[in-house]
């Protein structure tokens, strides 16, 4: 038991135990189960603000102790990981062998392997390396009875069974504790090349993306700064990301009569220090998450009337494996709780023809309650409620935090 | 319907789909008795094909209402008998729901019904340069409907992933006979809640009838290099396939055949692969052109290193599509050695190769039965065909014993009993290998998150006494079979 003061979308519980092993993890929740005491998983504590404020709460347990390596293969480019581990540590590990777990999270000293999975969390790698959805290959969990279970297994391809692991991703540990992970690993590239496309109107940024997409290009990462600045990595080989730049910097953006250089090592890193800072800061974050087509100024222009900065935005393109999509993250400056949300929704959701929504990552404490986090619910949200009702029938687990109060 | 026997509940379903979509007549009935696993049949009470969503609805609740099982089906190509009938069931045909509905390029996505055939997505876009990633051998007649029900890989998911990567929404009938959008409905890349999407894909017609599936569009790559290897033995082109994947090259694919599997691909195809070696390999690189031709020097290097006795760049696109088509008739060609086979999905760490191939041998030796070999060795995905002559009495069960004792080896190391044709009926009682009592407990909990009353494609997946007791039936070549269409693995 620590006396480490926590606050989960601000409830502050009764008491915070930090299990040793995950048997001791086991028996925690059976015993808070049995008394039918309310609990929640706490990794990192990098996203205690995402979601609704829980229901109940009586104990937060904490996976900060279960930070074992199980099981690494370099050769078969799988490891087997605690949920406490965090991404730092695997980094550390995987490095000396020259691999990756491609989720370009913030804050890696802190950021768990469990809280990035339960909170589906990715970067700007996504499009080359898609989500934690893409890369999980099997996991274990504690489920709110506290009995454990296990879903997939620890080779790269296996369809056996009904998929635990794509359900652990994303489900803000409402439906148990997520114990050990199980990923695909994937090796560094030996080169990275980064370049910068600097321009004026919006529609040459559109037609350059879509020239990319034309030429198959095959960029690591696609990200936008402020709305004037578009960022693109490719990694792979010496001569293949050498290629892939000079096609950019000198053929595609003098078409389009948009600026282009390489950047630096340096320049690049401040970008992303740039990006980590707006995902870290601000007591309003939220994203618009929306279909590629979509015009990629959909949050920016959302609501007229409010002050409003779009510091990175992903306009992923339809090339490599994940590819298709735009996500723009979005930050406000700090606003007044009546700041009008209501508006942004519904704007949102007329331009991309409520194909697009808006998760808020951090509400301030202010506008707590005033706000869904989550917005409306999806057509399929009676079987989400039938599920958390199948795996938690007593209401104990992280409860009413999720979408539509699961 | 003049034919005798004919289930009390044809009219009604005749009602809702009319009655030429309806099959009732025990002769018309057997074409639907199994899937591609041919060892068991079982005919169904009827066969209804349902032209829509709203159809598709009404017998899920007539089914319900009359209390009979329902079983969906696609082309009926599994390999795991996902698709077989049971006793007093309605099976649910997808065939005649074969429109490419939307073609969405700038959002990347394709809107598809589920009898619509793997291949005809890709075909529908390649004129505009893009296509459907995931590539079962099957691909020219197993729908994605199928594909959906059993996430179904395919030599090329080694770099591109399996088809529950390429899928992002799902129209879904719940056996209550609701209809429910799951996943992203026009390409936005996340959804709000748990990934119903994600356990739908896979979940072996165990969740519902999957009646619009929304596929991710990928463009195709600048450059695809093919190389072909052969070498003295199958440890030689397992050494070949860890030394490229631990130098950190991911190719699109990487495919092994043993001696036999050559034998018998040479004999049904036009391939001119030599006679005379252990194993080949044939390994996909695709990508950007100069990187493509970069990795593909150094994996030449690795398989050299290896081994390799020759070293083969295919001249032309015909070339290379011919190669291909070699390995993706692999398990039709096996007619052309054996009068049966019998196929198995294990999947192991794909380091441990050469080591597993030689235990599947010992294990065949045993039982005086040829196992060949013909794979996905990228990412450790075996496909042991166990060779036999269904007219000798005591052979088929000894093929499957074999088989059973290759899973259990893929267990030993680590692996799975499936890497992409499912559990199904086939190796359900091995599921119990695998996971615990408490995992199977789990998976229930999410089955009967869809399904409280288990009617949908029961007797799949999970191990029943009853099911486990079950012996196969004679072994007669299935209809698409015959025909020569079928390519299979």
């Amino acid at each position: 038991m620590t006396a480490t003061a926590v606050s989960i979308a601000g409830v502050t519980p009764r008491e915070i135990v930090t299990p040793r092993s995950i048997d001791e993890l086991a028996a925690i929740v059976r015993e808070l189960h049995d008394a039918r005491k309310a609990f929640a998983f706490v990794g990192g504590g990098t996203a205690l603000d995402l979601g609704n404020s829980p229901r109940a709460l009586d104990v937060a347990v904490r996976t900060s102790a279960l930070d074992a390596i199980v099981d690494y293969a370099p050769e078969d480019q799988t490891i087997t990981v605690e949920a406490g581990a965090t991404l730092a540590d695997l980094d550390r590990v995987l490095a000396r062998h020259g691999q990756m777990l491609p989720l370009d999270v913030a804050d890696r000293e802190r950021s768990t392997i469990g809280g990035v999975v339960a909170t589906n969390r990715y970067g700007r790698r996504r499009q080359r390396y898609g989500t934690a959805k893409d890369l999980i290959v099997g996991v274990s969990i504690v489920r709110p009875d506290g009995v454990r279970a296990r879903g997939g297994g620890k080779v790269v391809k296996n369809v056996a069974g009904f998929d635990l692991p794509k359900l652990a991703v994303g489900a803000l540990g409402t439906l148990g504790a997520i114990a050990t992970v199980t990923f695909r690993l994937y090796p560094i590239p030996e080169a990275a090349r980064a370049v910068v496309l600097r321009f004026g109107r919006e529609a040459a940024l559109g037609a350059a993306l879509h020239e990319m997409i034309v030429r198959r290009l095959e960029p690591e990462s696609v990200a936008l700064y402020d709305y004037r600045a578009l960022v693109v990595t490719f990694a792979g080989t010496q001569r293949g990301t050498d290629a892939q730049a000079r096609t950019l910097v000198d053929e595609i953006a003098p078409a389009h009569g948009v600026e282009a250089a390489p950047l630096s090592e340096l320049e690049r890193e401040s970008y992303e220090q740039r990006e980590r800072a707006v995902r870290r800061d601000g007591s309003w974050r939220f994203r618009v998450i929306a279909p590629p087509a979509e015009p990629v100024a959909t949050a920016a222009n959302a609501v007229p009337a409010t002050p409003l900065a779009v510091p990175v935005a992903y306009p992923l393109l339809g090339i490599a494996l994940h590819a298709h999509s735009e996500e723009t993250l979005a930050a406000p400056p700090d606003a007044a709780p009546d700041w009008p949300v209501h508006d942004l929704r519904e704007t949102v959701a007329d331009r991309t023809h409520n194909r697009g929504h808006v998760v808020f990552d951090a509400i301030p404490a202010a506008a707590r309650g005033l706000v869904d986090p989550w917005g409306p619910t999806p057509p399929s949200f009676a079987l989400m409620r039938t599920l958390k009702q199948n795996f938690d029938p007593h209401g104990l687990c992280n409860p009413g935090r999720f979408i539509g109060g699961l | 319907m003049t034919a005798i026997a004919v289930s009390p509940a044809f009219d009604h379903f005749a009602a809702i789909v009319g009655a030429k979509n309806v099959v009732g007549s025990p002769a018309e009935l057997r074409t639907y008795e199994c899937d591609g696993l041919l060892g068991y049949r079982v005919r169904p009470e009827l066969v209804v094909l349902p032209g829509t969503t709203e159809e598709v609805a009404a017998c899920v609740v007539l089914a319900r209402e009359l209390g009979m099982p329902v079983v969906p089906r696609g082309a009926g190509t599994g390999l795991s008998g996902g698709a077989l009938p049971s006793e007093g069931c309605v099976v649910i045909g997808l065939a005649r729901m074969k429109k490419i509905l939307e073609v969405d390029l700038a959002n990347r996505v394709a809107r598809v019904q589920p009898g619509v055939i793997n291949l005809d997505i890709t075909r529908a876009l390649q004129a505009d340069g893009w296509y459907y990633a995931p590539d079962p051998s099957s691909q020219s007649v197993c729908t994605i409907g199928g594909n959906v029900a059993e996430n179904s890989g395919g030599a090329h998911c080694l770099k591109y992933g399996f088809t529950v990567n390429h899928v992002l929404g799902l129209t879904l009938v719940t056996p209550d006979g609701a209809v429910v959008a799951l996943g992203s409905q026009a390409g936005e890349p996340d959804v709000l809640g748990y990934d119903l999407t994600g356990v739908v894909v896979g979940s072996e017609g165990m969740t519902g009838i999957v009646t619009e599936v929304l596929v991710r569009i990928l463009r195709s790559p600048q450059r695809t290099q093919t190389l072909f290897a052969t070498f003295p033995s199958t440890d030689e082109a397992g050494d070949a396939v860890s030394r490229i994947i631990g130098a950190g090259i991911v190719p699109a694919a990487i495919e092994m055949c043993d001696a036999l599997a050559i034998e018998a691909i040479v004999a049904a195809t036009d391939v001119d692969w030599p006679l005379d070696v252990g194993a080949l390999l044939l390994m996909d690189a695709d990508g950007v052109e100069e990187e493509v031709d970069e990795v593909a020097a150094r994996a030449r290097t690795h398989v050299e290193a290896a081994g390799a006795l020759e070293i083969r760049a295919p001249k032309d696109d015909a070339e290379r599509l011919l190669a291909w088509k070699g390995r993706k008739a692999a398990f039709a060609a096996m007619g052309r050695i054996s009068p049966n086979y019998y196929v198995q999905d294990g999947v192991i760490p794909r380091k441990e190769i050469g080591k597993v191939l030689r235990e599947i041998a010992a294990l065949g030796a045993r039982a005086g039965l040829r196992v060949a070999n013909v794979f996905h060795a990228g990412d450790g995905n075996l496909h042991p065909l166990v060779l036999y002559d269904g007219r000798i009495p005591g052979q088929e069960h000894a093929a499957e014993e074999v088989g059973g004792e290759i899973l259990r080896v893929c267990l030993r190391y680590g692996g799975s009993v499936t890497g992409e044709h499912g559990v199904g009926h086939d190796k359900a009682c091995y599921l119990g290998e695998q996971f615990s009592p408490d995992d199977l407990a789990t998976m229930q909990m999410i089955r009967t998150t869809f399904d409280p009353e288990r009617r949908f494609n029961p007797e799949k997946m999970f191990p029943t006494p009853r099911l486990c007791g079950d012996k196969p039936g004679a072994y007669v070549p299935h209809a698409t079979e015959t025909a020569g269409e079928a390519a299979r693995g």
